[in-house]
């Protein structure tokens, strides 16, 4: 282990580039038998906006839990602005976290709560008091300094949680699941709002959360992660439109998957058959397999267009859900494996043009990826 | 209004204790204040001589001295049970969490006299602790623990224990760890976390606490009576002697009135005192 430790000790320093904000070097992390995080890597650009993204218990709290100094890694190493930080203490690791309840102090003000970590750190009264004061203005909370916590609402609640973490000027900000406790309105507001601050102040972020709305829409990068392991990290277009990994397929975004087969490979690109219908998609996920392999095809209900009968898929309109921007229509068809196609049209005319119960062939337009079956 | 069958039934018997706890109290109260008959078990007439005598100097520092105890008591409780609650609620591991409950509660299930005896086994002269102390050479006459003022506190703060513990640990368990580890996260050491959040936190657990403790203690009739052997008096031994060795029953109820009146009269006190405190923990 000590001999583990000088070797990554030494390599670090090359590795970590001034650009890299954090460094996560094979990271594991066991609670007894179970394994709730396997060696992860992970590079994140100084300054930069990253999500953890995954289901309940695939290992992103952990992992933040690790990075904040709350639990520690069984093995793998650490690194933050390039220092080690897997023996450091959690209160001497200048990490900001901004937790899922926010976690106000109840018995201080929010001027006390904002100015603890000064405090903490022996700051003169005068310098607390004027950097509480700037910090509450970036979170437009001036005139609430005396109030207590329960005094004020949750997305005032979350400013304060927000500038209380960043007054300290942390080499990393954590945000746990910080929008869970909102109402939707005040969700997309307050997004945009933690978003603007993050990027004003330069700070490399660290974004857990279950929601993948939340990770497309706020992210440079994400990692999306699955029973302890990171599955792919890539910005949110790639996550969305190019997923690597069947489980990041289906769990960002809605998608139909359809049973095909392999036809062929040609350098990166490979074409798949359903039916008599040919699906163009990138060779790397399809890798190692024979020509007429069954494969899974998935397709963003985005990515399929409705047309005339005869056309692509074939199937049946079965339902429309209006959706303002858009309509899903829900199309009938033996091509897909849960019976029923999704596809996402543009605009609100699809009900009159395609009503209920018409007889249609859908057509892939876009980006589609196939990936190996899920093994029996 | 929703109408409750069976409010009556169940509320009954607790009335019927409620009915009978009031009618003793009015039996001593009315003891109180009748005059005592010198070989007779009958009182006199009305009189207020009794409560004149309290202010005599020797009662008057019985009070005071027991006020003192169970001061002492609380505090000594509080020092004791509080890192054995935060323990019992911040640990992990589920065995050491009962070994510690199993512990602190079992005082509660031993009878008072069993456990006052173990504490004269450990407290004599050549009990426990004066024999491990002068087995290390420590010591070399044993220290008189046993009708001390000391001594009595030691075995108070046992009997106390089990009830600090629970009120401690229900304060502490209901604040979140997570208000601990964002102190952590910026910036403070464990002795600040513990200072600036914890502590402040668990204030209406420690308020409750020392209050019962005080009150228990100043009840408490056993232990102060058999560890200090008539050499540490309490309000209650002096209850005692004067009700059962000089059968002057008006002045035990007398004293019995004042103790009582005393205790509400401390606990509102205390209430009062520690009320700012208590504030800091509200959520």
């Amino acid at each position: 282990m000590a001999a583990e430790r000088l070797h990554t000790g030494t390599e670090a320093p090359a590795a970590t580039s001034a650009r890299v904000g954090v460094q996560i070097d094979g990271v594991t992390k066991k609670f007894g038998a179970f394994t709730a995080l396997h060696e992860a890597w992970l590079k994140i650009e100084q300054g930069s906006f990253m999500t953890l993204l995954g289901p309940s218990g695939c290992g992103k709290t952990t992992l933040l839990n690790l990075l904040a100094g709350f639990l520690e890694a069984n093995g793998g190493e650490i690194f933050v602005d390039g220092q080690l930080m897997t023996e450091t203490p959690p209160y001497a690791r200048e990490i900001g976290v901004v937790f899922q309840n926010y976690a106000l102090f109840p018995h201080m003000s929010v001027e006390k709560n904002v100015g603890y970590g000064l405090a903490a750190r022996g700051v003169p009264k005068r310098e607390i008091a004027s950097r509480v004061a700037d910090m509450l203005a970036l979170v437009k909370l001036s005139d609430f300094g005396h109030r207590k916590p329960k005094e004020l609402s949750g997305g005032q609640q979350q400013r304060v949680a927000l500038a209380r973490a960043l007054v300290i000027r942390p080499k990393l900000l954590l945000l746990d699941e910080p929008f869970s406790a909102l109402d939707k309105n005040l969700r997309g507001a307050m997004q945009v709002e933690i978003k603007e601050i993050q990027r004003s102040l330069g700070v490399t972020t660290i974004f857990v959360t279950h929601d993948q709305s939340e990770a497309l829409s706020m992210s440079d990068r994400i990692a999306v992660m699955s029973a302890g392991r990171i599955r792919q990290v890539g910005t949110p277009d790639e996550i969305y439109r190019r997923p690597t990994d069947r489980f990041v397929a289906s769990f960002v975004g809605d998608v139909n998957v359809l049973p095909a087969k392999l036809e062929r490979r040609l350098d990166d690109r490979a074409s798949v058959m359903v039916g008599a219908v040919r699906v163009e998609v990138p060779a790397g996920t399809v890798d190692g397999l024979a020509p007429g392999a069954a494969v899974d095809l998935f397709v963003r209900p985005d990515a399929l267009a409705i047309g005339e009968k005869g056309s692509g898929f074939p199937g049946t309109i079965a339902a429309h859900v209006y959706q303002g921007s858009h309509v899903d229509v829900l199309v009938d068809s033996p091509a897909t494996t849960g019976g029923r196609l999704l596809v996402r049209v543009p605009g609100t005319q699809a009900p009159h043009r395609w009503p209920v119960g018409q007889a249609v062939g859908v057509t892939p337009t876009g980006d589609a990826v196939a990936f190996p079956p899920e093994a029996a | 209004m929703k109408t409750r069958p069976f409010l009556a039934l169940f509320v009954s018997p607790a009335a019927l204790a409620a009915l009978a706890l009031v009618g003793a109290l009015a039996a001593i109260l009315q003891y109180a204040f009748r005059a005592f008959v010198p070989g007779s078990m009958e009182p006199g007439g009305l009189t207020l001589a009794n409560f004149e005598a309290l202010l005599r100097p020797l009662y008057a520092g019985v009070f005071l001295q027991t006020v003192w105890i169970c001061l002492i008591t609380a505090l000594v409780t509080l020092v004791v049970a509080y890192p054995l609650a935060y323990a019992i609620v911040r640990s992990r591991s589920v065995t050491l969490k009962s070994f510690l409950l199993i512990t602190a509660l079992t005082p509660m299930f031993l009878g008072e006299v069993v456990r006052t005896y173990s504490w004269i086994i450990v407290l004599g002269n050549s009990g426990f602790i004066n024999s491990v102390l002068r087995g290390l050479g420590l010591i070399e006459r044993p220290i008189q623990l046993m009708f001390t003022t000391t001594g009595v506190v030691i075995a108070l703060v046992h009997v106390t224990l089990p009830i600090m513990t629970i009120m401690l640990a229900a304060a502490l368990s209901h604040i979140d760890a997570a208000y601990e580890k964002a102190a952590t996260s910026l910036g403070a050491g464990p002795v600040r976390v513990f200072l600036t959040v914890t502590l402040p936190l668990s204030m209406p657990g420690i308020v409750a606490g020392v209050t019962t403790a005080f009150a228990w203690t100043f009840s408490a009739f056993a232990t102060p009576q058999m560890i200090g052997g008539g050499r540490v008096p309490m309000v209650s031994t002096l209850i005692y002697q004067l009700g059962f060795a000089s059968f002057n029953f008006p002045f035990a109820a007398a004293l019995s009135v004042t103790g009582l009146a005393l205790t509400f009269a401390v606990l509102a006190l205390a209430k009062a005192a520690l009320s700012p405190l208590e504030r800091m923990g509200a959520h």
